[in-house]
């Protein structure tokens, strides 16, 4: 009896519990939920006042779901679809959004996170399999370099854009910015990676180094793979950083053609301010790369995230 | 995290310059983007631009800075924002997590889904919850701005005055935009919040717990004196993040109310962005980024003491 009535108790508390996280799930996803309602109507229904959350109302009837009036204007302002015959589908998406500004972003993200993943992977096997003077000195520094707010030495490189603009004959906006992300996201990266690296065994490196391996081998055909699951953490969290970075940009590019999709975004609310499916439409667009590779990835994702928390 | 990395010496003989040239390229980086540029803005804090280029004027900069009414206003919206998002969110993220380790069917699930906010850019999640508030048109503008419901016009977040502040000129109670601002923060923030509490949640062994129950201790008593200690390290770890992403964040003030209505939003990251790109006042700005790394740097050294990471990382 008293089995029974512990375990129906058990069941009852799941079942809030399980209610409970679904109603705390619900208003977490509502704001996005409007987002997505609200790129999908009309620019009369935007504009209505007072405003009405689902574009169904009638004459007759306050929510009539036949008579709902969904559109893609804003999608359509966003992506600029235009007819062509050389294009797969039979129309180009000619918007800056698609044409420029999210191919900027993709580049930057992808150059940057490889280069921070391939330099951190060197300096923190450094770190994690040698001991040498100054060596907890060096990571104490890169710690607290962490520490600089990003305005404090935007401040600086937006000086120094300036005068290399006018001195480098090769200085280009995209090489600079690529490189101030990397400055910026590799220290904490540093971190990361010796920590996954101190977690593997050294036994194998060092039977490896024995046959004949040199440590760069080593490091390589040994060490690096085993720790693909943390480099590939850094890459993923240095990529997401990236593509939704906004202020460096802003201060730094001042070429249309070589602005990211956040600085893009931004426009747009200007240019924007009351047609608000335009804005939601465009948000959408760029934040849905990035929840779908997340949602793929979330498992090395949280690793990499628990790690740099803890680790600065 | 590793305590066994330096137990024992390397065995075999390593070429003695091969680590500094490992190290050698991110060196080269951080000196370039990081170090240059925080000791040219401590330079540039000194300085005062003239015609002819730049000339050396002291503190003149900080005495200029510390007397302007702005300076002062932006410390107390900073304060309230970084108050209010960082205990909102502690307290949330602390539930989230209780009920999230109870392990019920889907917990994976719920935490997938919690976890979209925080994916998102600031500056994005900064416009969803402009387009809710968007005056006139803003979903939410619809309730707010009925006067039955807001004596006496209703509210609209965007343009409205600020409160009457209660003690001398610090600006609390906070106006409507600063309470949205702070929620959006804390809508953001949340799901990494809950992480670090549910992985902290997650060491707390279970016949602790058990023990207790058999004792007597009820469920408040239970988190009170049981649990709440034992993951007080991953709190603090919390709040740091959440402080120092407050404190340095800028995105969603510029996406959300740019600083407005009035001056109601302007946190000190903002008022930086403003004296330096608005105002074109470099000295000055470069016055308060260096005011501002002294507080993080302050802040990360401080919980560096108190987590002790760094002992566990050596």
């Amino acid at each position: 009896m008293r089995l029974i009535s512990h375990r129906s108790q058990r069941g009852l508390e799941s079942s809030l519990v399980s209610i409970a996280l679904i109603i705390v799930c619900i208003l977490v996803i509502v704001p996005i939920l409007t987002t997505v309602i609200i790129s999908f109507k009309k620019q009369a229904d935007i504009t209505r006042k007072p405003p009405v959350l689902f574009p169904c109302d009638t004459e007759t009837s306050k929510l009539d779901w036949s008579a709902c009036r969904w559109a893609t204007e804003g999608y359509e302002r966003v992506l600029v679809p235009k007819p062509s015959d050389k294009a797969l589908l039979g129309f180009e998406l000619t918007g800056k959004m698609f044409k420029i500004y999210i191919p900027n972003t993709i580049f930057y993200a992808t150059v940057t996170s490889f280069i921070v993943a391939f330099l951190a992977s060197l300096s923190g096997f450094a770190f994690s399999r040698y001991k040498f003077r100054g060596h907890n000195a060096l990571m104490a520094g890169i710690m607290a370099v962490t520490g600089v707010p990003l305005l404090t030495n935007l401040l600086a490189l937006y000086q120094m854009g300036i005068i290399l603009r006018k001195t480098l004959p090769f200085y280009n906006d995209r090489l600079f910015l690529v490189f101030t992300y990397i400055g910026f996201f590799l220290p904490i990266s540093v971190w990361i990676v010796k920590g996954f690296f101190d977690a593997i065994p050294r036994d194998l490196e060092e039977s490896a180094l024995i046959d004949g391996c040199t440590p760069l081998g080593a490091l390589a055909r040994i060490v690096m793979p085993l720790a693909m699951p943390g480099l590939a953490s850094v890459f993923l969290m240095t990529f997401i950083g990236v593509w939704n970075e906004f202020i460096v940009a802003y201060l730094l590019v001042n070429k249309n053609e070589y602005k990211p999709a956040m600085f893009g975004l931004y426009d747009f609310l200007s240019q924007n301010i009351i047609n608000l499916q335009v804005i939601a439409a465009a948000c959408l667009l760029i934040a849905a790369p990035i929840i779908i590779l997340f949602l793929f990835t979330r498992r090395t994702f949280f690793k990499a995230m628990v790690e740099g928390a803890v680790k600065g | 995290m590793q305590t066994n990395s330096y137990a024992r010496a390397p065995r075999f003989d390593f070429r003695k310059s091969l680590p500094f040239w490992l190290i050698v390229p991110t060196i080269v980086v951080l000196l370039a983007i990081q170090v240059y540029p925080a000791l040219y803005t401590a330079w540039l804090s000194l300085q005062e631009r003239t015609p002819e280029g730049w000339k050396f004027v002291g503190t003149n900069n900080f005495t200029r800075l510390f007397s302007t009414a702005l300076f002062k206003e932006s410390i107390g919206h900073t304060i309230i924002f970084l108050v209010g998002y960082s205990a909102l969110t502690l307290i949330l993220a602390f539930i989230i997590a209780l009920l999230l380790k109870r392990n019920v069917l889907f917990s994976g699930f719920y935490l997938t889904l919690l976890f979209v906010p925080w994916i998102i850019a600031d500056i994005i999640a900064g416009l969803v919850f402009r387009l809710l508030v968007a005056p006139e048109y803003g979903l939410l503008s619809g309730i707010l701005q009925n006067p039955n419901l807001f004596p006496p016009n209703g509210l609209s977040v965007l343009t409205a005055a600020r409160p009457d502040p209660w003690i001398g000129n610090f600006p609390f109670p906070p106006s409507p935009a600063m309470v949205f601002l702070i929620l959006a923060a804390t809508w953001r923030a949340l799901p990494f919040v809950t992480l670090l509490i549910l992985a902290a949640l997650q060491t707390v062994p279970g016949e602790v717990l058990e023990s207790a129950r058999i004792d007597g201790a009820g469920g408040w008593q239970i988190n009170r004196y049981i649990t709440i200690p034992l993951i007080l390290p991953a709190m603090v770890v919390a709040l740091f993040n959440l402080t120092l992403g407050g404190m340095n964040g800028v995105g969603m003030v510029f996406s959300l109310t740019g600083g407005g209505p009035g001056t109601t939003t302007y946190v000190l990251s903002f008022l930086l962005y403003n004296i330096g790109w608005t105002q074109l006042a470099f000295g000055r700005a470069a016055a308060l980024a260096l005011l501002i790394a002294i507080v993080n740097w302050i802040l990360i050294f401080s919980v560096l003491r108190i987590t002790r990471v760094n002992e566990r990382s050596r």
